[in-house]
């Protein structure tokens, strides 16, 4: 039996040494409050945000705040278990829209006592802090806030000659134009328009058409998709698309996102990163305003925003908040603005200030245009499942008031749960 | 150590399973069972210890779990039944249940059969660059399954898709697969039988060699055909490798999530949203720990149910035979 | 015997047919692969182009200068060989022992254990991903390797695989050696071991291969980049706005996939080989 003691250990004593291997545990006593944030800005924002952060550090002597990068993905994929067990980050962003159900489910801290007391807040945008406000309260402070905006192919345009269109019909005809099926098989080599049917970017891209013809998607905690506008909205799109093969058909908003980069499509609407994104492909670019529908010019927006967890002690709690004071600062907003390509978070800066950037003054300028998307709802990511698989289908020629119908009742559902 | 080596079996080539329910190990005269039960548990000790704290106990708390409403946070309420009843009557669970079987009913039997064809023509010593063969074909099952449906994606694409022009060419129209409810589910069903076939392949190629070459040769006396063999020895000779790769062949359809997430993310319309997304999503996406758990566990009862059922066949085709 | 004279004598249409079919199911098998292999030498303005060709028009490296500009490459891939290499080390050996005492000892509550053990293959992991973190939370073991690997250093496929091979090896070796005194450790290290290579073997190309490809595990137990492995690193190439930049991410999973390769054809030979030998009787 002693061998079988001596086979086992040796294991064992393997184990303690990748123990003693492992990283070291951060924690320092230098008497100033340590506090962990995650956050998803992984390209050229990221170091900006981390200047600020180091910025904030070397400005007071009391807080040291240290990031943590990973893909927003991952930080949804993470957080909860390590959240769950404690060892997660006193501080974590995420997109706006995820806020509201970690705000209802007990992992974040009530920052109501923060907009009281500091009076940057103020000037913050309203429309970001509705997305994360829940009925019990503010939960977070935005880090981003931006209108889907259209982004267009000048090179195509120049060809095609074809202005900016401002409507949805000048929009419609513009594509028409664009769309080349130069051998005649009917699957167009390119297309006008890239409009995603689901997973669109920011979920934003049907809300946004529905605005525009006086459509909405909930109320009041009501669901109001079953309308005769939003009828109207989804034949307008589907006779458009059918009738002229303007847009491909099936896609999400990341194959839109790769196309328009491709260069094979003339207009498309995205999220700011775009700019960047057309830059690295060579494709000569434009922006201009998502076209007016017939009732109103309004588009919905992408909203990021970051939050306290539970897991800070009070210490962490009042050392988050300092830092909270830091970057919504006048300074700070228009540093993180600039090197974040996202148009201003305070509505007292205007587009001379962040005028070094083209893109984010034409961005700037868009503000006005953004709705927050479904705000205060806690189930949203099951209210926007149901709007997919209704635009989806609708797309692919069903019936719009039966799918209209059911989209309501399921989404009702959703939102009684 | 020579002496007892060399005293052991020569042959060490991979033999077939044993049958699944076991054959009881011969008795040993000369320790009493409780001697042994203490030895065993020796053995066993380290292993269990690993899933004990880390596989029973987390199945224990998820069960526990499966019971409340919690979300990782604060104070879990106990619940009762509520979270089971919610999965009986929900529309959604009814369908991802639906749609997990169809993915089960298309996978393993494809996955099993294109294993075991290519095991036996990899086995055809006619065949040359043998080894070349064998290697080639592992190696869908080497790549990761993210980077194997990024590929398959892309090759189906239809805008910018190879295979998808390729057949184009040909007169195919493959239409957006992962767009279509009907063809959706095939195509993810598919990339996961290419995925993992080369792994079944191996353990077919090794129960292939536990069969006697004087069976074929026998049986080729008395005049039997090359499908007769197949129907009257491979097939028979082989029932415990097939039952070992049917049931966790099945067991990992019952789980189907990967390929999934990163081709269609359960869609179009739901139509390849499994059980094992339904449970992601309300785990990891609306934090409701307690119903994901509920799930879990109905998934992990129907489980067994199914592999008791395959246990139960298969042992009584052993008796027949 | 040369090949000429083997071609000459064997050369039939059946023979030619089948290696034709095999030989186009592993094309077909390749296609996929042979995707990542050139997208990964395409510039990003080829990889959206139509129409589409499976060889780049205009080769480039372009690619995999960004996957070693922007991860820290080597740090990545020795934790990968850490990761996966002790929980295939691990399982190996806990494995093993615990399928030899359910293969080959007698002991009351058998066929009960061995049930259980196969049933916890039933619950998928997303269910239990959380508690599991809570306990290795607890243990003080996030950000290390041992949080990443002591969870899975036994598995129950592990233990049913081995115990269903165990199983088929003759038992008159092992019982003489018993009679002649040997130990069951004894029988097992010296008997029951040396004949389940082949077996062994192919588990731990299983694990191995699981393990270095798995992205979520590594990305929930480490939150630190330098504890990253290749798999979930590559993660990180991830674009704004979701966008997989198609040619770094099939460079990346080449690279990634390298060591893997090397490390079956390592082994592939004896593997091969104890199936091959015996395939031609």
């Amino acid at each position: 039996m002693k061998r079988t003691a001596a086979f086992l250990a040796a294991p064992l004593c393997l184990a303690l040494v990748l123990a003693g291997c492992s990283a070291a545990d951060p924690e320092t006593s230098d008497g100033r409050v340590h506090l962990t944030f995650w956050h998803g800005y992984t390209e050229s924002d990221g170091d900006v945000l981390n200047q600020l952060v180091e910025d904030f550090n070397a400005s007071q002597d009391d807080v040291v705040v240290s990031t943590e990068v990973n893909p927003w993905d991952v930080i949804d994929d993470t957080v909860l278990p390590a959240l769950s067990a404690g060892s997660g980050p006193e501080i974590v962003a995420m997109p706006a829209e995820r806020l509201p159900v970690y705000a209802d489910r007990r992992a974040l801290v009530n920052l109501d006592d923060f907009y009281a007391d500091e009076p940057a807040t103020a000037d913050v945008q309203p429309g970001a802090l509705d997305m994360v406000t829940t009925g019990d309260g503010t939960y977070g402070v935005p880090t981003g806030f931006v209108p889907l905006t259209m982004f267009y192919n000048k090179t195509l345009f120049a060809e095609a000659g074809v202005e900016v269109p401002r409507t949805w019909d000048e929009w419609v005809a513009a594509a028409k134009k664009l769309t080349v099926d130069s051998d005649g098989d009917g699957t167009p080599e390119q297309y006008g328009l890239a409009l995603a049917d689901h997973a669109t970017v920011g979920n934003g891209v049907w809300p946004t058409l529905f605005y525009g013809n006086g459509g909405d998607i909930v109320e009041d905690g009501t669901a109001v998709i079953d309308s005769p506008q939003n009828a109207e909205t989804l034949r307008f799109w589907h006779d458009a698309i059918a009738a002229d093969s303007i847009s491909p058909t099936g896609l999400d908003g990341v194959k839109g996102d790769s196309l328009f980069a491709s260069g094979r499509v003339g207009m498309y609407v995205g999220g700011p990163w775009m700019a960047s994104v057309a830059e690295e492909n060579d494709v000569d670019y434009g922006i201009a305003p998502v076209p007016a529908g017939p009732d109103e010019q309004a588009a919905s927006a992408i909203g990021v925003a970051m939050a306290l967890t539970v897991q800070a002690d009070d210490e962490q709690r009042a050392a988050a908040q300092e830092f909270f004071s830091y970057f919504l600062a006048h300074e700070q907003a228009v540093t993180w603005s600039l090197g974040s390509g996202w148009p201003p978070l305070r509505t007292d800066v205007g587009p001379d200030e962040v005028a070094s950037n083209p893109v984010v003054a034409a961005l700037t300028t868009q503000a006005p245009l953004a709705r927050p998307l479904l705000p205060g709802v806690v189930n949203n990511a099951d209210v926007l499942e149901e709007v997919d698989k209704l635009t989806q289908r609708a797309m692919a020629g069903q019936p719009v008031d039966g799918l209209l119908a059911e989209a309501q009742r399921e989404i009702q559902v959703e939102l009684d749960e | 150590m020579s002496t007892a080596q060399a005293a052991g079996p020569r042959r060490r080539d991979f033999r077939a399973p044993a049958p699944l329910g076991g054959r009881r190990p011969a008795p040993r005269g000369r320790s009493s069972r409780g001697r042994s039960t203490r030895i065993a548990f020796g053995f066993l000790a380290p292993a269990l210890v690993v899933l004990g704290v880390f596989v029973v106990w987390p199945m224990v708390s998820a069960l526990q779990m499966s019971f409340t409403d919690a979300s990782g946070f604060g104070q879990a309420e106990w619940v009762g039944w509520d979270n089971y009843a919610r999965i009986f009557t929900d529309a959604d669970i009814r369908d991802a249940v639906v749609n997990t079987v169809v993915y089960a009913v298309l996978f393993t039997p494809t996955a099993v059969v294109v294993a075991l064809a290519l095991a036996l023509l990899l086995n055809d010593p006619r065949l040359p660059f043998r080894g070349l063969f064998r290697t080639a074909l592992f190696l869908p099952f080497i790549i990761s399954l993210a980077v194997a449906a990024l590929a398959w994606s892309y090759l189906i694409d239809p805008q910018v898709g190879l295979l998808h022009y390729w057949l184009r060419g040909i007169g195919i129209d493959l239409g957006n697969v992962l767009q279509d409810p009907t063809l959706a589910m095939p195509a993810v069903a598919l990339v996961a039988v290419w995925k993992n076939f080369g792994f079944y392949m191996v353990i077919f190629l090794a129960g292939l060699q536990d069969i006697p070459g004087s069976l074929y040769e026998a049986a080729k006396m008395d005049g039997a055909g090359p499908w007769s063999r197949f129907r009257h020895i491979t097939l028979p000779m082989l029932s415990n490798t097939t039952a070992f790769v049917l049931i966790f062949a099945m067991i990992a359809a019952l789980q189907a999530f990967d390929q999934i997430y990163v081709m269609t993310g359960g869609g179009p319309y739901g139509s390849t949203q499994t059980v094992v997304m339904e449970i992601y999503e309300s785990g990891f996406r609306q934090l409701e720990l307690g119903f994901a758990s509920a799930l879990s566990y109905v998934l992990l009862i129907a489980t067994l149910l199914l592999s008791i059922v395959q246990f139960v066949f298969f042992g009584r085709r052993e008796e027949e035979s | 015997m040369s090949v000429a004279t083997t071609r000459r004598r064997r050369v039939r249409p059946s023979t030619v047919l089948l290696t034709a079919g095999v030989g186009v199911a592993t094309l077909v098998v390749l296609l996929p692969l042979f995707i990542v292999l050139f997208t990964a030498f395409k510039p990003s303005a080829e990889v959206n182009a139509f129409p589409p060709t499976l060889l780049p028009q205009a080769w480039t490296t372009e690619n995999f200068d960004r996957i070693f500009s922007d991860l820290p490459f080597a740090r990545l891939i020795a934790n990968s060989f850490v990761f996966a290499g002790g929980v295939t080390l691990f399982a190996l050996v806990f494995d093993s022992l615990a399928a030899y005492a359910l293969a080959r000892i007698d002991f009351a509550g058998r066929k009960v254990l061995l049930v259980g053990i196969v049933a916890t293959l039933m619950i998928p992991f997303q269910a239990t991903l959380i508690p599991v973190y809570q306990i290795v939370s607890d243990l003080g073991w996030v950000n290390t390797f041992t949080g990443m690997i002591a969870p899975r250093a036994a598995d129950a496929f592990g233990i049913f695989f081995l115990r269903q091979f165990f199983l088929s090896l003759p038992r008159d070796v092992d019982n003489a050696a018993r009679i002649d005194g040997a130990s069951e450790l004894r029988v097992f290290w010296q008997v029951v071991l040396p004949n389940a290579r082949p077996a062994l073997m192919t588990l731990a190309i299983f694990v191995f291969v699981n393990n270095w490809n798995d992205l979520l595990w590594p990305l929930v137990f480490t939150t630190e980049q330098e504890m990253s492995t290749i798999t979930s690193g590559l993660t990180l190439l991830t674009g704004p706005g979701g966008i997989v930049p198609y040619g770094v991410m099939m460079a990346g999973a080449l690279v990634a996939v390298v060591p893997l390769v090397l490390a079956f054809m390592l082994v592939q030979r004896k593997f091969i080989e104890s199936i091959a030998t015996t395939g031609l009787k």
